[in-house]
């Protein structure tokens, strides 16, 4: 045999031993069924029920299927069971495909669970591969599993494109938070801020006769009427859609949960942090009771913090930077120049000014937790990480005393340059 | 067998006995040529690799070899010492030729002129060759009239030449008066009575029978013992005509064909520097088919053109047909995917690629021209980049590049993605690709099978198709079957797009060896992928960067500009430079001259400076 036969024989047998390995790992994809939306909430037989929504394939073709009533683009599964891997192992008693978390797109809560803590399952979450970081958490008013059934996207045909627009719009209504799971863990387990998370529930109104405002907020902010944000999840009076909303801000203490803000509060709570984008805010028209001015809000600049400690008790000033462009204007007041325009702008200012500090009074007084953060500026008051421990930030917050000022600039009246008055055949000015 | 047992006997002292057994049962086994401890020894343990000086292009190195002693020549008599080269090298090749056992052929040209014929008709095996032809006739000098007869091949000579220019004045005109002295009538014909412009004396019947060979016609007169040869030949071929494979919209139309002198003057017209050498050779020891190495004497390194010449005297083979064949015999890994020599059509791009430094190879009987030194950024450029302006042509390359790594990675990609790691496709991918496997009954191994090998089906089966049908015929197969496949259920629509694009991208690079190189590793690629994913085909691309960073091109190294890094960095590598602005020529050519173009190249541009004369020569003039 030449040298080079033997060699050739050698290569050979080394290279038959890939394929010992046989794709050890390899999935089909069609062989797995993909987890969208993963619901915890408390057992009644059990610590935890599980529900699982899983996507079904999208109906291939376009123009056959499509229209049927209950052709939900997803199947939902729930389980009793210890923990939240077991959970899987049952599911998988009934469900043919092997199940893979690697696409879930938000991890739901009911209140009920939360107020008890979730430290343990965000500790299993956190050392799972398959869960994505970026993944929002939602707390059901009622439970996980309700709301997960009343999720019934009319907008889009695929399951997990609605929950990765839904939970977006905190970038142009600021009426949820901005919640990513991973931001999530690290607050409970930080020094200097507390996680929040999005508030969320069925619609309880299901024709437009039952439509109440009773449980609206808008008595506590002082208004006669509510504005938009002024709804915790569940009460806001909507009509078909979804039959699920989200809107508000769960409170946590550490990994516990200890109220629920509404919307405005929200609002306020994103312009704090700098997390705010823009949205539409109905102001109360100064000049004129009763209409309303309505402005495309956004950031000038991020706010600006500064903490100080007096007698052990932390000082908190907070500068917002704000501008606006008007959209509308109910009356016929000219707000686009002159004396009128700045008349609006301390209006916006004094607005802003008073939501902010009975939020921020909210967050010490009543839940004594500082979900925006404040502590990450504190820090730097001390001078050894070991001080910063021991003065217990969190502990402190419930004193802390704020400081708020606001800049609202308006810099665009939209087409209008100036409001004129509708003339009718009354003679003068026909509007109020 | 007898040696081995000697040596087992001297050595044996006591207590080595049994070793000693041993040893000679292995000395029993060299029977088969290799003794398996041996073996085992070689693959197992580490090896100091021997000492090889494989040939690597530095700078201007001399060589001793005919061409690199005078390369400091730079004046006068270039053509003449060049001309006088050729001679030596044919005059080489006679020697060893007729040396060679054609001790049967008288080498010498008799006067009588019976006796030329004789050695003619044997060595020409007439009459059994049947396109040979003898004419004789006779000159009439001054009184005498003197026999003489010319031998060509009827077919590969211009029978008008050879009558107008070279029977008619030997016949007729030769009786007009002589003017001069009456000397040599040898001399006199030579330069009275043939008005022809390739006319030689020779001494031997060897070169008569060469010449003939190549479509010459050798005249023997008798009483005179050299004979003349003279260059009627009209092989019938091909006219220039367009490329049919490389084909550029800005750009010359014209192809080599299958002359050997066509090719080499189609590259001298367009290429008119005075140190342009066309060298000549002749390969296949029974085909003897003359080649021509070509080279600018002044920028080719030296040891480049003396290592080409090199290996190409150095093949041995019978017969040898065509670049295609020249091209495996000389490159230096044949089993390398990617070619290492480049093949084109085109004059042109020859034309600028001798303007680098690097020298090509034109063979007669082969439209294909090879120019070597090739690196791997070759591949991607064709001969139109340089007649587009650079962001036409950087947008090409760029293009290029990314139908490379298509061609080569997309369906490994496509599999190690669906099969190994669904977490990075977006879900609304994963559940389209979800929803369109449901229907398919195969793993998804075995649909990237089936549908890789139905597409290079139906490509080899284009090119066999005759006529009109055979695009149409194509793109109706690509298209039906796909759609039918989908239809059928046997693959998802996702994966005949896959295979498109991969294909799409294999036709768009424009080196046609260099395409198939990845069509081949692409299967490769999807094996490994299949086995093991995202690490199979990192392994696969680490294993053939291994093997690609070992690859000498002509002592280039494969893939360089990348590796090793030369003056000027990737700069050229697969974005080029405007035209004035590409200075120096490529660093690792290892070129004598490096400056193409001065620094600034277009001295039209104004500028600040006073101290430039501008183009009317008027001093005022701020240029």
């Amino acid at each position: 045999m030449t040298r080079f036969k033997l060699m050739t024989a050698v290569m050979m047998i080394v290279m038959l031993c890939p394929l010992l390995t046989s794709c050890f790992d390899a999935r089909e994809v069609d062989d797995m069924g993909f987890v969208i939306a993963l619901g915890l909430d408390k057992g009644k037989t059990n610590d935890l029920r599980m529900t699982l929504q899983i996507a079904k394939p999208t109906a291939g073709e376009t123009g056959s299927g499509g229209g049927k009533e209950d052709d939900l683009p997803y199947v939902q599964f729930s389980v009793e069971a210890p923990s939240l891997f077991s959970g899987l192992n049952m599911i998988n008693t009934f469900a043919s495909k092997q199940i893979s978390l690697t696409h879930i797109k938000v991890v739901v809560f009911s209140s009920e669970l939360a107020r008890e803590g979730l430290g343990q399952y965000l500790r299993a979450m956190i050392r799972g591969r398959e869960f994505r970081p970026n993944m929002p958490i939602v707390i059901a008013r009622n439970t996980a599993e309700e709301y997960l059934k009343s999720v019934d996207p009319k907008l889009v045909l695929n399951a997990s494109k609605y929950y990765e627009l839904v939970y977006q719009s905190y970038r142009y209504t600021a009426l949820i938070p901005k919640v990513e799971f991973h931001d999530f863990y690290l607050a409970t387990e930080s020094l200097c801020k507390n996680p929040v998370a999005i508030l969320g529930s069925e619609v309880k109104f299901t024709s437009a006769e039952e439509f109440d405002i009773k449980n609206s907020t808008y008595r506590e902010h002082g208004r006669t009427v509510p504005f938009e944000g002024d709804f915790l999840a569940g009460d806001i009076p909507a009509l078909g859609g979804a039959r699920s909303e989200n809107i508000g801000l769960a409170v946590f203490d550490g990994d516990r949960m200890v109220g629920e803000l509404d919307g405005t509060d929200t609002n306020m709570h994103l312009l704090c942090t700098g997390e705010y984008i823009h949205s539409y805010w109905t102001i109360p028209d100064p000049l004129a009771e009763g209409q309303y001015v309505v402005l495309d809000i956004k950031q000038k600049r991020h706010p600006r913090h500064h903490v100080e400690i007096v007698d052990g008790k932390p000082v908190i000033h907070i500068t917002l930077s704000l501008e606006g462009d008007m959209l509308a204007v109910e009356s016929n007041i000219n707000y686009e120049s002159g004396e009128n325009s700045k008349i609006l702008e301390s209006s916006v200012e004094s607005y802003t000014r008073e939501q902010t500090m009975q939020y921020l009074e909210k967050t010490a007084r009543e839940f004594k937790s500082d979900i925006c953060g404040f502590g990450e500026h504190a820090k730097g008051l001390f001078t050894t990480w070991a001080e910063w421990e021991a003065y217990q930030w969190k502990a402190k917050y419930r004193f802390a005393t704020f400081n708020v000022h606001v800049n609202f600039n308006v810099r665009r009246p939209g087409l209008i340059m100036k409001n004129e008055a509708t003339i009718s055949s009354g003679g003068g000015s026909g509007s109020k | 067998m007898n040696i081995l047992s000697i040596n087992c006997h001297t050595k044996s002292h006591g207590g080595k006995h049994r070793f000693l057994h041993v040893q000679a049962m292995k000395n029993l086994e060299c029977e088969y040529g290799v003794n398996i401890r041996k073996a085992i020894k070689d693959i197992l343990l580490f090896h100091e690799p021997k000492p090889q000086k494989p040939f690597i292009l530095t700078e201007a190195s001399q060589v001793g070899k005919n061409g690199g002693s005078r390369g400091s020549e730079e004046t006068g008599d270039r053509k003449r010492k060049r001309k006088k080269n050729e001679n030596l090298l044919l005059k080489k090749y006679d020697e060893k030729h007729s040396g060679q056992g054609s001790g049967g052929t008288r080498t010498d040209i008799s006067t009588q002129l019976s006796e030329n014929l004789n050695v003619i008709e044997e060595q020409f095996s007439l009459p059994l060759n049947g396109d040979l032809v003898i004419r004789k006739f006779r000159i009439n000098v001054r009184d005498s009239s003197i026999e003489a007869f010319m031998v060509f091949f009827d077919g590969l000579v211009d029978t008008k030449v050879i009558d107008d220019d070279i029977l008619q004045p030997l016949m007729l005109l030769s009786s007009l008066d002589i003017k001069g002295e009456g000397e040599d009538i040898l001399k006199y014909i030579r330069s009275h009575i043939v008005p022809h412009n390739q006319l030689k004396e020779v001494r031997t019947h060897q070169e008569v029978i060469d010449a003939v060979y190549f479509g010459g016609c050798g005249i023997y007169i008798d009483g005179l013992d050299t004979a003349f040869t003279a260059d009627v030949k009209d092989f019938p071929g091909r006219s220039v005509e367009k490329p049919n494979n490389e084909l550029v919209i800005m750009g010359p139309q014209e192809g080599f064909t299958e002359s050997l002198r066509k090719n080499t003057g189609l590259i001298r017209k367009r290429l008119m520097d005075r140190n342009l050498i066309a060298e000549n050779i002749e390969l296949g020891k029974r085909s003897k088919t003359p080649c021509a190495i070509m080279y600018i004497r002044d920028i080719a390194n030296d040891s480049l053109v003396s290592e080409v010449r090199r290996r190409l005297q150095k093949i041995e083979v019978d017969h040898i047909m065509d670049t295609g064949e020249l091209e495996q015999f000389i490159e230096d890994d044949p089993y390398y995917p990617a070619p290492q020599v480049l093949s084109t059509e085109r004059p042109d791009r020859v034309c600028s690629m001798l303007a680098e430094g690097r020298v090509a190879i034109i063979m007669h009987g082969s439209p294909y021209a090879l120019v070597v030194p090739f690196t791997n950024n070759d591949i991607l450029y064709s001969a139109e980049d340089q007649y587009l302006r650079f962001p036409y042509s950087n947008l090409l390359r760029i293009i290029r590049v990314l139908a490379l790594f298509m061609s080569l990675l997309l369906p490994g990609i496509y599999l190690a993605i669906t099969n190994y790691h669904h977490e990075m496709i977006p879900t609304d991918l994963l559940l389209a690709i979800l929803s369109a496997r449901e229907k398919v009954p195969f793993p998804s191994v075995v649909e990237v099978f089936l549908m890789e090998i139905s597409f290079e089906l139906i490509r080899e089966a284009g090119i066999r198709i005759p006529g009109p049908i055979g695009p149409t015929l194509g793109i109706i197969g690509a298209l039906i079957l796909g759609q039918a496949a989908v239809e059928a259920n046997i693959v998802s629509p996702i994966l005949i797009i896959v295979v498109a694009v991969t294909g799409l991208g294999s036709f768009a690079i424009p080196n046609f060896s260099g395409g198939f190189a990845f069509r081949i590793l692409r299967f490769g690629f999807i094996i490994l992928a299949a086995l093991s994913g995202f690490l199979g085909i990192t392994v696969g691309l680490v294993l053939l960067g291994l093997w690609s960073v070992n690859v000498k091109s002509f002592g280039v190294p494969y893939i360089s500009p990348v590796a090793p890094r030369t003056r000027g960095g990737f700069s050229g590598a697969v974005l080029k430079s405007p035209v004035w602005k590409q200075e120096l020529r490529p660093d690792y050519m290892n070129a004598k001259k490096d400056r193409k173009q001065p620094e600034i190249s277009r001295r039209w541009i104004k500028r600040g400076t006073r101290n430039l004369k501008s183009d009317s020569g008027n001093e005022n003039d701020q240029v």
